[in-house]
């Protein structure tokens, strides 16, 4: 843990906020990030089955590796195919 | 949860789906990374000793919310 | 030294002596402290490292230098006489004479040489002075504190809060913030300026924080609170510097003896690359801008283009070198002080004239470039800076020109027809009203251009910095004088 200054004026609340989120989910591509953790890949199998239900267009990605943030390739590459993204399955 | 923060950060809706051991971690995690409202759905813990069909109970229970993480409904 | 943060323990009556074992000169004067022991006086002994030392003697151990620190012991031995609460002498080291006067006691050491020197104190040591600034005086801040986990990286989790001007900052610790803070004799808690666009106060410690991100060093902080102080008010209008289209930023010109104690460069590259001072200065007090004033691009800073310098652009005038008074000399600082100006400036653009012998012709290429400055067909409207480089600086000297016979030299050849000025004239659309045609217009108000003296000895060039919008709704240079 390392403690900071905060260099603002402590006014603004410098927090990200969540973007703008569409109507539903029917036809759009719908990202799965598979975090590499065990278990995780049938869960999102599931959401896979379940989410064509609803009409999305479910693409599969993996992380080589749970223990780090993914990398900057798979990312853009995510990104750019993907209109909507669901990670999992953290435990 | 930095995967979905960095997606956010591209434009893209993001939701993260952890077990319940998650929830303060998460709440911390998020705070530190300037990014308290990030999404993120729950499932029961634990998560390594379920069955399959447990594993999909879940991922149905966790549906719900998940969609509405990502959607306007 | 003193800490503002926590209250200063009080020293016991009679003869307090400060020691360690690891000084020679500490375990030499241990039998000393013997005698004292059997004398009049109550004595108490702090020991900064080893508890049983001076053995036999019940050392009080000083465990968090707490002592040392709040009493200002930069040597050990220390001696010092205490009467009602009160320290009343001390001396330092072993000196027979010394002890002998602190005490009141003679015939000390008889066996010992007349004299020894101390060692330094650990309250002093460079390895933990940071350490305990924080932790005796650490209170004394009071900015929000900002946890950063420890998976987190700290220059990204910056980058993420969006506290960098898009280079990596410094992280801002408490022990870097308490170490930026010795470099001015102000308050941390002492208000600066109300910083525009959010018209928030900046404190001394804000203004700290900050450049500890921007990677200045302690003695650097004094420039940037005057750099501060002057832009945040109405006549530069650090608002208006920062909202408008056009390219512009602060810019800062310094001057003084502090300077070159600092090690700012006025020569070689001066604009460019390369020099701490010059460039953490001009950076610290863009972030001030930006994390205190709230003042972002694609916010409330709308440039069309920008210009590298709004990262920082900040150097110091050769006025050890200068056939001239320097700008702020000439704009009201005490000859020789410290002192700065503040103006609204774009980058840089070079003049070159590798042909001109004498003052006259040297001018008429000055005025020539600087007819151009923004468009050939705008008048009044902008100030401007010429940065004369030595080379041709020494054009004028030669010629004993001082600054506001240069001044006025241009300034007579930038007097221009109405005719070539209004709107269509030579096919260009911009320019004034069609019923000027008559008149003869100045290029710039009186008092906008204004001359600095900078640069390497090798090159025959200068530098026009053109400025913004001048007046009331613009930006007015600024000139203050720094103090510690």
């Amino acid at each position: 843990m390392t403690t900071l200054l905060d260099p603002t004026n402590e006014r603004r609340v410098s927090t990200m906020e969540r973007v703008g989120r569409p109507e539903s989910l029917r036809g759009l591509t719908v990202g799965l990030l598979d975090i590499s953790k065990a278990r995780g890949d049938v869960f999102l199998d599931r959401l896979e089955e379940r989410l064509s239900e609803l009409g999305a267009d479910v693409r599969r990605f993996k992380k080589p590796t749970f223990t780090k943030p993914a990398p900057v390739d798979l990312r853009h590459e995510i990104a750019t195919q993907c209109q909507v993204v669901i990670e999992a399955l953290a435990d | 949860m930095h995967d979905i923060v960095d997606i956010e950060r591209r434009g893209i809706p993001g939701v993260f789906v952890a077990s319940a051991e998650f929830v303060t971690a998460a709440d911390a995690q998020s705070k530190s990374l300037g990014f308290p409202d990030v999404a993120r759905v729950f499932t029961p813990h634990p998560i390594q000793d379920r069955t399959d069909d447990e594993m999909r109970a879940y991922a149905d229970e966790a549906l719900a919310a998940i969609v509405a993480a990502v959607t306007r409904s | 030294m003193n800490a503002t943060g926590s209250a200063a323990p009080m020293l016991p009556d009679g003869l307090v002596i400060v020691v360690k074992r690891e000084c020679e000169t500490c375990r030499m004067t241990a039998p000393v402290l013997e005698e004292l022991r059997r004398g009049p006086l109550p004595v108490t002994i702090y020991t900064q490292d080893d508890p049983s030392f001076p053995a036999g003697l019940s050392p009080i151990h000083d465990h968090d230098l707490a002592i040392s620190w709040h009493h200002d012991i930069e040597t050990v031995p220390t001696v010092i006489r205490v009467d009602n609460g009160h320290e009343v002498a001390r001396t330092v080291g072993w000196s027979r004479a010394e002890w002998e006067n602190v005490t009141g006691i003679t015939g000390l050491g008889t066996e010992l040489p007349v004299m020894r020197p101390g060692c330094g104190s650990m309250s002093v040591d460079p390895d933990l002075v940071d350490a305990l600034r924080v932790r005796f005086g650490g209170s004394a801040l009071a900015a929000r504190r900002v946890e950063v986990a420890a998976a987190e990286d700290e220059f990204e989790a910056m980058f993420d809060r969006g506290w960098t001007d898009g280079l990596p900052v410094i992280p801002p610790t408490e022990a870097r913030v308490m170490r930026m803070l010795t470099g001015t004799s102000r308050a941390p808690d002492d208000v600066v300026a109300v910083v525009p666009p959010d018209l928030v106060e900046v404190t001394v410690e804000k203004i700290a924080i900050n450049a500890v991100m921007a990677g200045c060093k302690p003695e650097y902080l004094p420039w940037v609170i005057a750099a501060v102080e002057a832009v945040c008010n109405d006549t530069f209008n650090i608002h208006g510097v920062l909202a408008t289209t056009m390219p512009v930023g602060p810019v800062i010109v310094c001057s003084g003896p502090g300077t070159r104690a600092i090690g700012m460069n006025s020569g070689m590259n001066v604009f460019g690359q390369g020099n701490r001072a010059n460039l953490t200065i001009g950076r610290a007090v863009q972030l001030v801008v930006r994390n205190i004033g709230g003042g972002r691009p694609g916010e409330v800073d709308r440039a069309t283009h920008g210009n590298p310098g709004k990262i920082s652009f900040c150097f110091a005038e050769d006025d050890a070198h200068s056939p001239w008074t320097s700008l702020a000399e000439s704009r009201g600082a005490a000859k020789g002080s410290d002192a700065l100006t503040v103006f609204p400036g774009e980058g840089p653009r070079c003049v070159v004239d590798q042909l001109a012998r004498d003052p006259e012709s040297l001018c008429n290429t000055f005025a020539a470039c600087l007819r151009t400055l923004h468009n050939p067909k705008s008048i009044l409207a902008f100030d401007a800076i010429l940065v004369v480089g030595p080379e041709h600086a020494r054009v004028f000297a030669e010629a004993g020109w001082n600054r506001e016979k240069v001044v006025e030299e241009i300034t007579a050849r930038l007097q221009i027809p109405g005719s070539e000025l209004v709107r269509g004239a030579n096919g260009i659309a911009e320019g004034i009203p069609a019923h000027l045609k008559d008149a003869v217009l100045p290029k710039f108000r009186p008092g906008g251009l204004l001359l600095v003296y900078a640069g390497g000895g090798a090159g025959l060039f200068s530098a026009i910095i053109g400025g913004w919008a001048n007046g009331d709704v613009g930006s007015q240079p600024v000139t203050k004088e720094v103090t510690r």
